[in-house]
């Protein structure tokens, strides 16, 4: 009984997902539950499915799913365009943000909020309102305000486009951001950033999935629950401690451990 | 001559009588066309154009005194930011005019008025450059020589601006008016020129202008035309520049409407150290089809040029492009460039894109580019990730990818109208404006 209510309760629930990209298959049997208020932490080494499987949450139509469910507060997100899943509140944080020259940041953001809280049939905010909500945003990320009259992301830095990523997340407030990567190409000062962003966001009605490949920005977020993903499923799941192992380890102690069995299901060879 | 033809042709032999250098020039122009007819796809330069759909309908010249309200000028050409003379189906109409504000030493009026008043001025210039053998439409233009609109930039002008909208009215049944304007910039003067094309009534429309500039020693000219026509229209447009000494052409065409659309562009940068910056956007859906033909011909030493056209292409329309840069013997330190890009929106559009450079002297910089491309899905999914809709996702990125050449009219006032055109043609325009 308790499991069937937990069930209920759960924000994100993926089961058993399997996708592929060409002939490939990437994710092999991916299962996640994510409960309101979470932090949970996916890591693994290159190439495992980590970055197929934030793209898959949120809409990108590069992979093929062939396979298992994936649900947001009970609403089946496969079936979902992407727009429909950031209005149900889930949020992508792009490893690599692209950069769209003509289309203004500012502008971009509050199309982006607008277009959201219509949908959710909310009212809309004129430019004066989202002026001041973002200057209150820009401050948490510590952005300067010029980056606001450029292209969405144009000429920005490594840094700065994740700076960018955070300050949209911290505009859009969804019930899920999925953070792909958000600390690679950063330096301490920008992490401890991103970290604030992230903390700022921490309710208890809403969940952050942080994919990660090293352990590093764990130390400034500290997330409930952590899992090693490799070969296209997650092999391992706990609680800190076990970042800090992989971090003695390394990923081929997990690879080693997989073909072993260790973790269940022995984890197909990649062909 | 074909029926078509002759219909188009109807009255150019009784036209009133006008001075020996307007006569001369009508008759060769009546000549070359009834020897040429409109052209063919066997003509290389109309090779991917085919003027077949006009050839349906019994084009007849349209009055040019049909009834017009300014009301309905505004409504199809925009408001005016400026003085503004109205031009129906060919010719001046004062009561549709204002030349309020109009900046001192710039001066406009009708071409009738400027050949019985200031033939000085007129007759050395006057189909001097635009050309009538090989070119049908411009022939076929020269052919009804007489009326149209005279812009003279004295010396003393510094930065005013002037817009002629010539309004080809097509109600009663198919209509065709031949447009003509000829611009005299005086040595290091400096002016705005604005030509809109509109079309009133829903019937097929045939709007066929040559434009004459002759820019004297270091002149500035701003150029614009937008065309703004119904998909029931057909419009070519020839425009012929003959460039002095350090004389600076700037012109840019925002070709946006009708079925077949066809500008061709002949800047000639005659004195040493002139400069031409050429260019335009052209959009184009359904079955409609645009096409911009340029030749920029460097005659002398240090010349500079600068050619952009950018295009977007949905459905099944289709676009032609063809650039290029001629530079004769002697012309050494010319500096030219061209580029042509292209945005893709379906599968069944097609553009052909022809840069050619011709170049027959030493010591010059030459280059062209150009790309052919659709909407980048990466950054779609990234609008779309973020909640906004599909079609509103695609609109700010095709906007995006147009505004370079709508940011390039420097008259404000006509850049909000060119913007407002351009997103009006995209899903949700309305709200993707604020994106600019």
């Amino acid at each position: 009984m308790s499991q069937e209510s937990n069930r209920t309760a759960a924000m994100l629930e993926v089961r058993d997902l399997r996708a592929r990209i060409d002939e490939r298959e990437i994710l092999r049997g991916m299962s996640l539950t994510v409960n309101p208020g979470e932090v949970h932490a996916i890591m693994g080494p290159n190439g495992s499915g980590k970055s197929t499987f934030a793209g898959i949450l949120a809409g990108k139509d590069r992979a093929r799913v062939t396979g298992g469910t994936a649900t947001l507060d009970g609403q089946d997100l496969l079936a979902m365009t992407p727009e429909a899943r950031a209005v149900a509140g889930l949020f992508l944080g792009f490893q690599y943000p692209v950069e769209i020259p003509g289309v203004g940041n500012l502008y971009f953001m509050r199309t982006a909020l607008n277009a959201q809280r219509r949908s959710r049939g909310e009212e809309e905010l004129d430019a004066v309102d989202f002026l001041e909500l973002a200057r209150e945003k820009m401050k948490l990320v510590e952005m300067d305000p010029a980056f606001m009259n450029r292209g969405v992301n144009e000429g920005f830095s490594g840094g700065e486009k994740k700076r960018n990523e955070v300050l949209q997340m911290a505009v859009l407030e969804p019930r899920l951001a999925i953070l792909d990567e958000i600390d690679s190409g950063l330096d301490i000062d920008a992490l401890r950033v991103v970290a604030r962003g992230v903390e700022a966001l921490r309710s208890p009605v809403r969940s952050t999935i942080l994919v990660t490949h090293y352990q590093r920005l764990l130390e400034y977020i500290v997330p409930d629950r952590i899992h090693v993903m490799a070969a296209g499923s997650i092999v391992l799941s706990g609680g800190r401690e076990l970042a800090l192992e992989l971090e003695k380890k390394g990923y081929a102690w997990v690879d080693e451990e997989a073909k072993r069995g260790a973790f269940g299901a022995p984890a197909p060879v990649a062909p | 001559m074909n029926a078509a033809e002759q219909n188009l042709l109807a009255g150019a032999e009784s036209l009133p009588p006008a001075p020996g250098f307007v006569a001369g020039p009508r008759r060769a122009g009546r000549e070359a066309f009834e020897r040429l007819g409109l052209p063919t796809t066997r003509q290389e330069d109309w090779r991917f154009t085919p003027l077949a759909p006009i050839s349906a309908h019994a084009f007849g010249r349209g009055d040019p005194a049909a009834p017009v309200s300014a009301d309905e000028v505004e409504r199809s050409a925009g408001r005016p930011f400026g003085p503004r003379l109205v031009f129906v189906n060919g010719r001046l109409r004062a009561e549709l005019s204002s030349a309020h504000g109009v900046q001192a030493g710039l001066h406009a009026s009708s071409l009738q008025h400027a050949i019985a008043m200031s033939p000085g001025l007129v007759e050395p210039r006057l189909a001097r450059t635009a050309p009538i053998d090989g070119s049908p439409l411009a022939a076929l233009n020269t052919a009804f020589l007489g009326d149209g609109a005279f812009v003279h930039v004295s010396g003393g002008a510094k930065g005013g601006v002037v817009e002629l909208v010539f309004v080809t009215v097509a109600r009663q049944g198919p209509a065709a008016s031949f447009p003509r304007v000829l611009v005299v910039a005086d040595p290091g003067s400096e002016a705005t020129l604005v030509e809109t094309y509109v079309v009133l009534g829903d019937r097929p429309a045939f709007t066929n202008g040559v434009t004459e500039i002759a820019l004297g020693r270091g002149a500035r000219l701003d150029h614009y035309q937008v065309q703004d026509q119904p998909a029931s229209a057909f419009h070519f447009t020839t425009l012929s520049v003959d460039q002095g000494p350090e004389a600076r052409l700037s012109t840019h065409a925002s070709a946006l409407g009708a079925a077949i659309s066809r500008s061709d562009v002949l800047a000639r940068l005659t004195g040493e150290g002139a400069e031409a910056v050429v260019s335009g956007l052209y959009m184009a859906d359904g079955r409609r089809l645009v096409d911009n033909h340029s030749v920029v011909e460097h005659a002398v030493p240090r010349g500079t040029s600068r050619e952009l056209f950018k295009g977007i292409l949905d459905g099944e329309a289709r676009a032609v492009f063809a650039g290029r840069i001629r530079v004769l013997e002697g012309a050494m330190k010319t500096d030219a460039h061209q580029s042509n890009s292209n945005l893709l929106l379906s599968r069944d559009a097609v553009v052909d894109s022809m840069p050619q450079l011709e170049i027959y002297a030493d010591d010059v910089k030459c280059g062209h580019g150009g790309t052919v491309g659709e909407l980048d899905p990466e950054a779609l999914f990234y609008l779309r990730s973020r909640g906004l809709t599909l079609p509103r996702a695609r609109s700010l990125l095709i906007y995006a990818f147009a505004r370079e050449m709508v940011d390039r009219v420097a008259l404000p006032a006509l850049r909000d109208r060119v913007g407002r055109l351009v997103a009006a043609r995209l899903p949700e325009g309305e709200q993707i404006l604020e994106a600019a």
